[in-house]
């Protein structure tokens, strides 16, 4: 049974005694990390400074400098209030921002400790948190629209590499938007195979998505060392060019790690907002949604249930596609063999973080790129962490947030079961 | 209705096995021109180039990267592909996915009747001492491996000689005083990069009075900024976004393919110039040669040539085989759009360097003994 119900009456979420109090003593336990671990042995001379923009910007802004020991003082009085608040009142549905904000001021204590003496570049992490959540996100959106329809999809991976590649090489040989239609088209037809064998053959999804992940790692290691080391001007297509807002690029801070991307960012946001449109605001997606939640009722009231599951699919695969090109076409301009480096199935570890919403994929693609963002910055400031360690933080985060924050994701009821028409 | 469903599925994964496997197995094998066997009776007169490899077949099992990395395992195999050239010797060549795979693809190449097996990486250190060992008719030979026997030789590189030179390179061009390096893993022939490059940043330092620091490594706690992996090149984009943040100018990446993701960020900033690492990176992407400032030579071709050369020949010996500045096996080439810009001072003092570390003047490696 789930901690957290929601009330009839009310529509209130209702946390439970229990959940309360330990969150209120986790609060109160980081403001006491941050106090006693942090503070320790700082000099009350030390300053941290942040610069607030990207290098290569043209919109400079002075560093921000500011005394470490004090920012730390403040946090953790901050972090001890939201605490004790939540240990004797709560936050009742406002508990999930409670814990955002405690999140937030620890990371930026840790962030001021690390930087203590030295310069942090916090723009530019910002910036690098954005890009680095472009395939996480819209390859949870793939995701997000095989699994509402009732088709689990783990070949996401398998579907963004491949489309990486074919991408890369009509690229090269065309413009790079055909390399990106070309992209988007591999993941449509990947995904039209993964529907055939899911929805028509009604395989095992899992193992129909298996295949087509070491079906792609084989034909593109091939194709590579085939062909593209022999003509490797079949694989330099090049990326798409950033391309700065106008006006809203020159917004100081927020502007170069906003509005100065290429199109792969951007696009990531209009598909998160679309698709949420899509899902939950239109007939289109609630007849989505009805298939994979109770095919059955669907079909009684009149709902072709396998042609929307193949038409989700696809279009979910055409995503991964889209995902894929990113790779290639939006950060290197080549392709190696397994360039996609799992990213994948991180993805999928979004989507369940993001309870199978958009948004929600967003932030926690957001919250793994931060990590990424995180552990380069740290390794500069040569904080006494072993390498080893800061490559685990994108993992140790989805493994926290997985376990602990949403261990009560509502997957949809008819996820992985094939439908059988009586 | 089931019958079909398992047939088309069957199917299916038979395709992606096979493909998965001629992947790996079947890739460059350049077809020997000439044939091997002769039904005529030799004819002892004008063959003005003698192939004396024909017939002979020398096999590679590369790194994860593939052979196409245009850095580490795609060196070592153009030593292979000029052996088929101009000694005649039939090359064949497996790719590893990940450390399992190592000892499987050394085996099959035994099954295969290879005359001599190439295992290119530290990584592949202990899998190709137990294949010496347990096939001593074959020979084995590594690239970055230590454990020898009489028929397996351990290639060891003197890589900071190279980046010692590079590092004194970037510490006379640098315009922001910092310089950043990022690496694959943290093993001993990566890191060697690394620390070698910051010795030449101090022979800079104690050279000219200035104070360029080195962003990414540091060589007394021997950690810094790693992919953690040699195929991730998105993963090359942050680490190159994150140095030129922190306001380095001249990057090294110290992680195969991974490093085509730092030109990339390059080119789309018009900022920062790139140390290559392993190949002449500004002819190996013409596309991005003017943000190649230069590359630290491993000439694994050299040495796999070399061997090939000595088996053919009847010479091969086990044991250790040491690259250097010396015989030439590792070595600094100035990016190809860079040569007439670098001020002729600075190339006289990096030779003088050179000369220096070659007679023993000069040590390149990071004096870890001095600081413990």
């Amino acid at each position: 049974m789930s901690a957290e119900t929601l009330t009839k009456e009310t529509g209130e979420i209702y946390v439970s005694q229990t959940r309360r109090r330990v969150l209120g003593i986790v609060f109160l336990g980081v403001a006491l990390l941050i106090w006693l671990v942090f503070m320790r042995g700082l000099d009350p001379e030390m300053t941290s400074t942040m610069r607030l923009y990207p290098g290569g910007s043209t919109v400079v802004v002075e560093d921000w400098e500011f005394n470490t020991l004090n920012a730390l003082r403040i946090l953790a009085v901050g972090c001890a209030v939201v605490g004790a608040y939540q240990l004797v009142r709560g936050f009742k549905n406002l508990t999930g921002l409670a814990f955002a904000l405690i999140g937030g001021m620890f990371i930026f204590a840790f962030l001021s400790w690390a930087a203590s003496g030295g310069r942090l570049n916090l723009a530019g992490m910002l910036r690098i948190m954005f890009i680095r959540s472009v395939p996480l996100t819209i390859g949870a959106m793939s995701g997000i629209l095989c699994e509402r329809a009732g088709v689990v999809n783990i070949a996401i991976e398998g579907m963004m590499l491949t489309a990486a590649m074919v991408g890369t090489i009509v690229g090269s040989l065309g413009t790079l938007w055909f390399g990106l239609l070309a992209a988007v088209l591999t993941g449509g037809l990947l995904g039209l195979v993964h529907a055939v064998m899911s929805i028509k053959y009604r395989t095992d999804q899992i193992i129909s998505g298996t295949v087509i992940n070491i079906f792609a790692v084989g034909i593109t290691s091939f194709v590579s060392a085939k062909f593209m080391q022999a003509y490797p001007e079949i694989n330099s297509s090049g990326i798409f060019k950033p391309y700065e807002i106008p006006v809203l690029g020159q917004i100081p801070v927020l502007g170069p790690v906003l509005f100065r991307h290429n199109i792969f960012i951007y696009s990531m946001i209009i598909f998160v907002i679309l698709l949420t449109f899509l899902l939950f605001k239109t007939r289109w997606g609630l007849r989505l949604r009805s298939v994979g939640e109770h095919p059955k009722a669907a079909d009684t009231l009149g709902i072709n249930v396998f042609k929307t599951r193949y038409m989700a699919v696809i279009l979910g695969g055409m995503m991964a596609g889209f995902a894929g090109a990113y790779f290639t076409l939006g950060s290197v301009g080549r392709f190696d063999s397994a360039m996609t480096a799992g990213r994948g199935f991180i993805a999928l570890a979004a989507m369940i973080f993001g309870n199978w919403t958009p948004l929600g994929a967003m932030v926690a693609g957001l919250l793994f790129g931060f990590s990424d963002a995180l552990a380069a910055s740290l390794a500069l400031l040569r904080v006494k962490i072993p390498s080893e360690f800061l490559l685990m933080t994108p993992y140790l985060i989805t493994m926290i947030v997985l376990a602990g924050v949403v261990g009560r994701g509502q997957m949809p009821a008819a996820d992985g079961q094939p439908y059988i028409k009586e | 209705m089931k019958g079909k469903l398992f047939a088309t599925f069957a199917l299916l994964a038979v395709v992606a096995l096979l493909v998965a496997g001629c992947g790996a197995a079947d890739t460059p094998t350049p077809e020997v021109t000439e044939p091997p066997e002769e039904t005529e009776p030799p004819v002892p007169t004008a063959t003005p180039t003698p192939r004396p490899g024909v017939g002979v077949k020398a096999c590679q099992v590369s790194d994860t990267g593939g052979t196409d990395d245009r850095s580490f395992n795609q060196f070592a195999w153009i030593g292979m592909e000029r052996a088929n050239v101009d000694l005649g010797v039939e090359i064949r060549f497996l790719e590893s996915t990940g450390e399992a795979d190592y000892a499987p693809n050394l085996n099959t190449f035994v099954e295969e009747d290879c005359d001599m097996i190439f295992g290119v990486g530290y990584l592949l250190n202990d899998a190709l001492l137990v294949a010496a060992t347990e096939n001593p008719d074959v020979l084995f030979a590594g690239i970055d491996t230590w454990d020898t026997a009489d028929n397996l030789l351990g290639s060891l590189y003197s890589i900071e000689q190279a980046t010692m030179l590079a590092g004194y390179l970037a510490a006379g061009m640098t315009e922001t005083g910092i310089v950043g390096v990022y690496a694959g893993i943290n093993i001993p022939p990566v890191t060697a990069f690394s620390d070698g490059y910051y010795m030449g940043i101090q022979a800079y330092n104690e050279a000219h009075g200035t104070d360029v620091t080195l962003a990414g490594w540091d060589p007394v706690a021997q950690e810094g900024l790693f992919t953690g992996d040699f195929f991730d090149t998105d993963k090359g984009r942050t680490m190159t976004e994150t140095l030129l943040d922190a306001g380095a100018d001249i990057i090294m990446p110290v992680a195969g393919p991974v490093g085509a993701g730092s030109l990339a960020v390059m080119a789309e900033r018009d900022a920062g110039l790139l140390i290559g690492v392993d190949t002449d990176w500004s002819s190996f992407f013409p596309e991005y040669a003017e943000y190649v400032l230069g590359s630290a030579l491993k000439r694994m071709d050299l040495v796999v040539f070399d061997q090939i050369n000595a088996m053919v020949g009847g010479t091969f010996e086990g044991g250790l085989y040491f690259a250097n500045l010396e015989n030439g096996r590792v070595g600094l080439a100035v990016g190809s759009e860079w040569i007439d810009l670098v001020p002729a001072s600075l190339m006289a003092e990096i030779e003088a360097l050179a000369a220096d570390i070659i007679s023993g003047a000069v040590s390149a490696a990071f004096p870890r003994e001095a600081v413990e």
